[in-house]
């Protein structure tokens, strides 16, 4: 057993748990729990946090003497560069317009893979332009915004 | 029977109309292409088509839903077969004898016993669908809110069953699941719950920037951490019919296999892949010389590949007569369902028969398609293989992004998907399935109102639920399944199962 407890998956699984057991039962603190006759807006999550806090608590004590189960590494890259591609649509879509939108998502998710090549970039994005206007501005009528002005 | 002839003639008048012939192909032709396609399947499909959904009537957007997840099983064995690829879950065992198949130059008769079992499971299916949904329904009109709180929670004991890794871990993430279904406005009191004042929750989490979060976006981060070396090696495929040798070894199996998964796919917690893995163990328990398994069985192909289409159409039965997801395919139906504004469950067939017998009778049609479409085009389907996944994941995320923007021109939920998909990523990592947590996010409001109603009516005595003989058997049955789940030893040989 020299294996570091805190790389198990069933540590954090558990802590996971745990954390959202407590944060919904702190929550539910301000809800009116009622009577087991008349439940209020509060009673239900009361036993569902109560429920979830006990299995963290057992997912993550057991985690000690379970035998192995390692978390692989983190993939950091893709997922910070498509978050911000995803992140870039959202806020772009609104000013700028999905054809300008759709060219910064392409490039930055583009970014998060390997082989990076402007000219694929360029291809994939006009494709995807173009399908996207005649699929869901002409055919399905979306009312998305196309351009800046 | 009179009543079953009409019914049914009132269904393929709904699913011939030339607009729901087109969404049924334009469903199974979807379905086809990412079952083809690894590294999406059906449950991300349905989630980045859903928003799309919206504006079209809904017994042409649930065919086409529909279609997607029966054709991706018929995708699936595509790949399966010729390039050892399961492009879905559930094709996972056809690879075993299905790819032998190809190597010993049989790869046309593998394809062609694939389409011929999941026909005859699909036909199959359909009468029985038709025979037992009806008085099904009727059942459920009697069930009063005990009996209801007890199927819910048979169903989510069920769906555990399903999930890899750690027991405990599929039901935390059945609470977390009925937490998160519970975000929003209580409909009793009124009062915000767990919304943080954020006054876009107030409705409630949406379904498809959930679903989207946790299948689509973690799927696309996880394919996207090891360099993929796909190399596509495809042999000449010479004919797709199977000698009379074949059809007269496999029609046993594609029986069997039909029943296995109609009988599993309506169990709450079935499905395509559970039915396909027990019919491939029982194909291989039955055979006189099981050796040949692994080693090009035509059997080994002919019985989960109709037990998996079984088993995808079956799980529709809960959902319409019951208002109970099975699986988190159809926890997406009934997604769909809320959205066009009808309630699943034991209504469906008496207030929307059209809809209902429509949808069964699409089910037909659509799976002629795909043996009539899918079988010459094969070797189109195959070349798509050769689109590189860097093309195909920009292009997931945009659809994504535009479909979940295009539900309430709202930035917020583009954001919620992506707090979903971090949410994702972080259960994938730690071993936790996100099905069950799928599955108690639309349980967790029915169940809270159920739970209530129940107390109410029982003027607060919980042993309503032991009192009743439909609640008490089904909360015995729920219990004796955990009991077999934790029981280490029949954990051995679930795992065993899976790693077959």
């Amino acid at each position: 057993m020299k294996t570091k407890v805190y790389k198990k998956k069933d540590f954090f699984a558990g802590l996971i748990f745990i954390f959202f057991g407590i944060m919904a039962f702190w929550i539910n603190q301000d809800y009116p729990r009622g009577t087991i006759i008349r439940m209020g807006p509060g009673y239900f999550p009361t036993i569902l946090s109560t429920i979830l806090i006990i299995l963290g608590l057992f997912t993550f004590l057991r985690s000690f003497w379970l035998k192995e189960d390692l978390i692989s590494s983190f993939a950091f890259r893709p997922l910070l560069l498509n978050i911000i591609a995803i992140l870039g649509f959202a806020f772009l879509i609104r000013p700028l317009g999905i054809v300008l939108a759709t060219l910064v998502m392409i490039i930055f998710s583009r970014l998060a893979g390997w082989d990076f090549s402007w000219r694929e970039v360029l291809i994939l994005y006009l494709f995807l332009v173009i399908f996207s206007y005649i699929l869901f501005i002409y055919f399905l009528g979306l009312s998305l915004k196309v351009w800046p002005i | 029977m009179i009543d079953m002839l009409q019914n049914i003639s009132i269904g393929f008048g709904v699913a011939l109309t030339p607009l729901n012939l087109l969404y049924c192909f334009l469903g199974v032709s979807i379905g086809t292409l990412i079952g083809v396609l690894p590294g999406i399947g059906p449950v991300a499909t349905i989630a980045m088509l859903l928003p799309f959904t919206f504006k079209l009537p809904s017994i042409s957007a649930l065919i086409m839903l529909a279609g997607i997840y029966y054709g991706a099983q018929y995708g699936g064995s595509t790949t399966s077969i010729l390039v050892n690829m399961p492009g879905e879950a559930s094709s996972v065992v056809t690879c075993l004898d299905g790819y032998a198949m190809t190597l010993q130059g049989r790869a046309g008769s593998a394809l062609g016993i694939a389409a011929i079992g999941s026909f005859t499971a699909g036909c199959l299916t359909i009468l029985l669908i038709a025979f037992f949904a009806p008085p099904l329904a009727e059942l459920a009109f009697r069930f009063s809110a005990a009996e209801y709180f007890s199927l819910m929670i048979l169903g989510l004991i069920s769906a555990v069953i399903l999930a890899h890794g750690s027991v405990f871990k599929a039901i935390a993430m059945i609470f977390i699941g009925l937490l998160l279904g519970l975000v929003g406005t209580d409909v009793i009191s009124g009062i915000h719950r767990f919304t943080f004042q954020i006054s876009e929750l107030s409705d409630g989490i949406e379904f498809a920037p959930l679903a989207m979060g946790l299948f689509g976006f973690s799927e696309i981060i996880r394919n996207l951490e090891g360099k993929s070396k796909r190399e596509i090696f495809v042999s000449k495929i010479k004919s797709i019919m199977p000698t009379w040798f074949d059809i007269k070894v496999s029609w046993k199996p594609i029986i069997r296999g039909s029943l296995i998964g109609s009988m599993l796919g309506i169990l709450p917690g079935g499905g395509a892949i559970l039915s396909s893995f027990t019919s491939y163990t029982v194909e291989k328990k039955l055979s006189k010389n099981p050796e040949r398994f692994g080693k090009g069985a035509i059997e080994g192909v002919a019985g989960p590949e109709s037990a998996n289409n079984a088993g995808a159409q079956m799980s529709f039965i809960p959902l319409l007569t019951l208002g109970i997801p099975p699986n988190a395919v159809i926890a997406l139906m009934f997604g769909a369902m809320m959205i066009h504004g009808i309630i699943p469950g034991p209504n469906v067939i008496n207030e929307c028969p059209q809809l209902f017998w429509g949808l069964v009778a699409s089910m037909w049609i659509g799976n002629l398609m795909l043996v009539i479409l899918n079988l010459p085009l094969i070797r189109i389907w195959v070349q798509l293989l050769k689109v590189p996944y860097r093309f195909l994941y920009p292009s997931i995320l945009l659809f994504c992004c535009i479909g979940i923007y295009s539900i309430n021109n709202s930035i917020f939920d583009i954001i919620l998907t992506i707090v979903f998909g971090l949410l994702g990523y972080i259960f994938l990592k730690t071993g936790c399935e996100p099905a069950p947590l799928l599955l108690g996010f639309i349980l967790g409001p029915l169940m809270e109102e159920n739970f209530r109603r129940a107390m109410l009516y029982s003027r607060g005595n919980p042993f309503i639920f032991l009192n009743r003989p439909i609640s008490l058997s089904m909360l015995i049955i729920a219990a004796l399944l955990l009991l077999l789940i934790i029981i280490p030893s029949i954990r051995g040989k679930r795992e065993k199962v899976f790693k077959e």
